[in-house]
């Protein structure tokens, strides 16, 4: 450390990133906020319309609260493939010596393919004429009553557009969680062992509780990606079939750039940043409280 | 959190931009003729159209022939064929008000706000000043025309809207070409029996099972029923409505789409028709290319064929009038119109249709169409039947509704005709849509 830490140069170092995120960031939600007052197409005048974008979100819009608790089931679908995933697989690397660092970048690797290409490779996947790889996997196996065409469906489009985000970035929650498990303690581990506990209770008693503040972060991560998820779904049924698979972020899309009710969206936006802090503050309470307990 | 709130504030950041716009200079929309030199520069066109396309690929050899003569002239072509990306960029470029000289949108009712903003130079005097507008046809222009008759937009292409059906389906089912609409059900089951997709249906573009809302009402009602449904003055409840989402229903449960039509793109409709697995498809005669030349496959190149919409029981629109789309129009921006934007149009636009005419298509003015050399014989006859067409045009219902009510109407037409909703609920929903939104966009 440096004995001798002059205020100028920490205020110099923290102002420019300070500048971009104010600049970046808080500037565009107040002004979302303040757009969210109007009633404006882009062209015309802007009409002081107060807080009848929200009344309306909140009392006369039923597209939205649909598109609301669609976002709802997308997010569960991401957090148990996504954290539920990320922990089988981290623990199940644990086990394994060879080819460890294989099976990590395997599974990273979807995370770095461009999600244009994931969307037409879900789109192939998924397809029911032609037949695609899920259908023909399912008539392989004797299940041809099983397959149908599944972004078409509206009982199983929201999972069909939810999955691929959550198969996107398991390996990235698996690095990150594996990451924590290697830094418990093996003697920790031994030493519980050796008192009789079976596997089950030495992944809830040391290493859950070791690897927990990794796991609050790694929750609000999943969850804060899969509120604003927006471009699989998006690219894939654009919200169809009907609002089956309609999401607040592809709702807030199309009030914008195909309605150009520019405050609506606004409104919506204003929803969005909403509901991530509230779903961060339960995270941290529920978690962290657990861990004081 | 960060880029939580990056996400929120999206729409925001693109508005942003709208808070510096600057104020205007330019021409007034009816200010044709501006006083003063030609200055050569670079002038750009924002569109939506194929790359490579023949639209672009003739503008392109245009510009540089004027630019031979205008040192410092070029024409950027600026493209997103992607048609709702490119409505995106075209919308947040019209709320900077950063539109470049030239930019396409089809005649909505937001183009026409443009209009009315004086954002558009008057394409009716524009046309007639450079003395074009007698080697339109009418038609062409009618499908650029807002409600009140006004043009502001000026077409590049030219086409009819068919029916193309494989012959020998047809005869191995055992039917005929259907005579009305409400033969499409019987026809549809019948050819659903021998195992092939009757109609094939890109769902996932969303603007072809659009048509098919449109074609009972516009046989029962001629172009009359959507003017007024779209103001809201009309309703869906309305017998022209309640008979088409009637039938829609009906097309479902006769199983004439395939399934999981909805997220069938464009060419994946297209090649379940041109491998014979698809007995009808309803297409553009911008697709003659695929559809009547030796590129389509051997196997049923022969069987192709094509009908145009049929009639129904009292209809009040003639046999050949039908879907005759000029395809998405270019604007001229009042902001940056002078005697070079002029004189650029003047020049290309009197080449032009000579030369769009040589690719093989037809083009919005009267000039004879070149027929290309792989050409099978139905090319001829689409060429000669798109000349008849008649004089009440089918406007293409997304062109005329305000948004909302459109995409609601894009997304309720996929359930209704996968059975997910009943004709009735689709109705109450759309009439509900319709009072919601369509007087306000039109106040």
């Amino acid at each position: 450390m440096l004995p001798y830490r002059s205020r100028l140069s920490v205020v110099g170092f923290l102002l420019p990133p300070l500048l971009l995120f104010g600049g970046a960031v808080l500037l565009p939600i107040v002004q979302s906020v303040y757009l969210s007052l109007f009633s404006w197409d882009g062209i015309t005048d802007r009409e002081f319309v107060g807080l009848e974008n929200y009344r309306h979100m909140v009392g006369g819009d039923p597209t939205f609260w649909t598109s609301f608790t669609n976002q709802l089931g997308y997010l569960a679908v991401c957090l148990v493939l996504q954290l539920g995933g990320a922990l089988l697989v981290a623990s199940l690397l644990l086990t394994i010596t060879r080819g460890r660092e294989v099976v990590k970048v395997l599974y990273l690797l979807p995370a770095v393919i461009s999600t244009v290409a994931i969307g037409l490779l879900f789109q192939r996947i998924y397809s029911y004429d032609p037949v695609g790889l899920l259908n023909g996997v399912l008539d392989d196996l004797g299940l041809g009553s099983l397959s149908r065409p599944w972004l078409s469906d509206v009982h199983t489009v929201l999972a069909a557009v939810s999955a691929p985000e959550g198969w996107r970035f398991v390996g990235l929650y698996t690095i990150i969680v594996y990451a924590a498990l290697l830094a418990v303690p093996r003697e920790l581990e031994e030493a519980a062992r050796l008192d009789g506990a079976n596997a089950w209770q030495v992944f809830t008693k040391i290493r859950f509780p070791y690897i927990r503040p990794v796991w609050v972060t790694t929750t609000i991560m999943a969850t804060t990606f899969a509120l604003r998820g927006f471009d699989i779904p998006y690219l894939l049924t654009n919200g169809g079939p009907g609002q089956a698979s309609e999401l607040v972020t592809t709702y807030m899309y199309k009030t914008a750039f195909t309605s150009t009710n520019y405050g609506y969206a606004s409104a919506m936006s204003v929803f969005i940043v909403l509901e991530c802090l509230v779903a961060v503050g339960l995270i941290s309470l529920l978690l962290n409280r657990k861990a004081v307990r | 959190m960060k880029k939580v709130s990056l996400l929120a504030a999206a729409v925001g950041t693109a508005l942003a931009m709208t808070a510096c716009a600057g104020g205007s200079t330019g021409a007034a929309p009816g200010d044709v003729n501006p006083t003063g030199a030609i200055k050569a520069r670079e002038i750009s066109w924002l569109l939506s159209r194929p790359a490579n396309g023949s639209v672009i690929t003739v503008m392109k050899g245009l510009a540089d022939e004027y630019a031979a003569t205008h040192p410092g002239f070029s024409l950027k072509f600026i493209t997103t064929p992607d048609r709702p990306s490119y409505i995106q960029k075209l919308e947040t470029l019209a709320a900077a008000k950063k539109l470049p000289e030239f930019f396409d949108t089809d005649a909505t009712p937001y183009a026409q706000k443009l209009a009315k903003q004086g954002q558009m130079v008057d394409a009716e005097k524009l046309l007639k000043d450079i003395g074009l507008d007698q080697s339109y046809r009418p038609s062409a222009l009618a499908y650029q025309r807002f409600d009140d008759g006004s043009l502001y937009l000026l077409p590049f292409e030219y086409g009819a809207e068919y029916f193309w059906y494989n012959k020998a389906l047809f005869a191995k089912a055992g039917v005929e070409v259907p005579k009305t609409l409400d033969d499409f059900p019987a026809v549809c089951a019948a050819l659903a029996k021998t195992g092939v997709t009757p109609i094939a249906m890109a769902g996932k573009e969303q603007w072809p099972l659009e048509r098919w809302m449109a074609y009972q009402p516009f046989r029962l009602e001629g172009p009359a029923y959507v003017g007024k449904l779209k103001k809201g003055e009309a309703k869906f409840s309305d017998p022209a409505g309640a008979t088409a989402a009637k039938w829609l229903g009906e097309l479902g449960t006769s199983g004439c789409f395939q399934k999981g039509f909805s997220s069938v793109g464009y060419t994946d409709a297209q090649n379940l028709f041109t491998s014979g697995k698809a007995a009808i498809y309803n297409m553009g005669t911008w697709e003659l290319g695929s559809l009547a030349t030796d590129k389509l496959d051997a196997g049923v190149r022969n069987d192709v064929d094509f009908f145009t919409l049929p009639t129904v029981a009292g209809a009040k629109t003639a046999d050949n009038d039908y879907v005759a789309p000029s395809g998405i129009g270019m604007a001229v921006n009042t902001r940056t119109y002078d005697p070079l934007v002029r004189d650029f149009l003047k020049f290309a636009l009197t080449k032009y249709p000579q030369q769009y005419a040589a690719s093989g298509a037809l083009t919005p003015t009267t000039t004879d169409v070149t027929l290309p050399a792989n050409a099978t014989p139905l090319y001829s006859k689409a060429i000669s039947t798109a000349e008849k067409v008649g004089d009440e045009l089918a406007m293409p219902w997304d062109t005329q509704l305000d948004p909302t009510t459109n995409t609601r109407l894009q997304q309720e037409l996929v359930l209704l005709v996968q059975g997910d909703v009943t004709p009735a609920e689709f109705i109450s929903t759309m009439d509900t849509t319709l009072a919601q939104n369509a007087p306000k966009y039109f106040k």
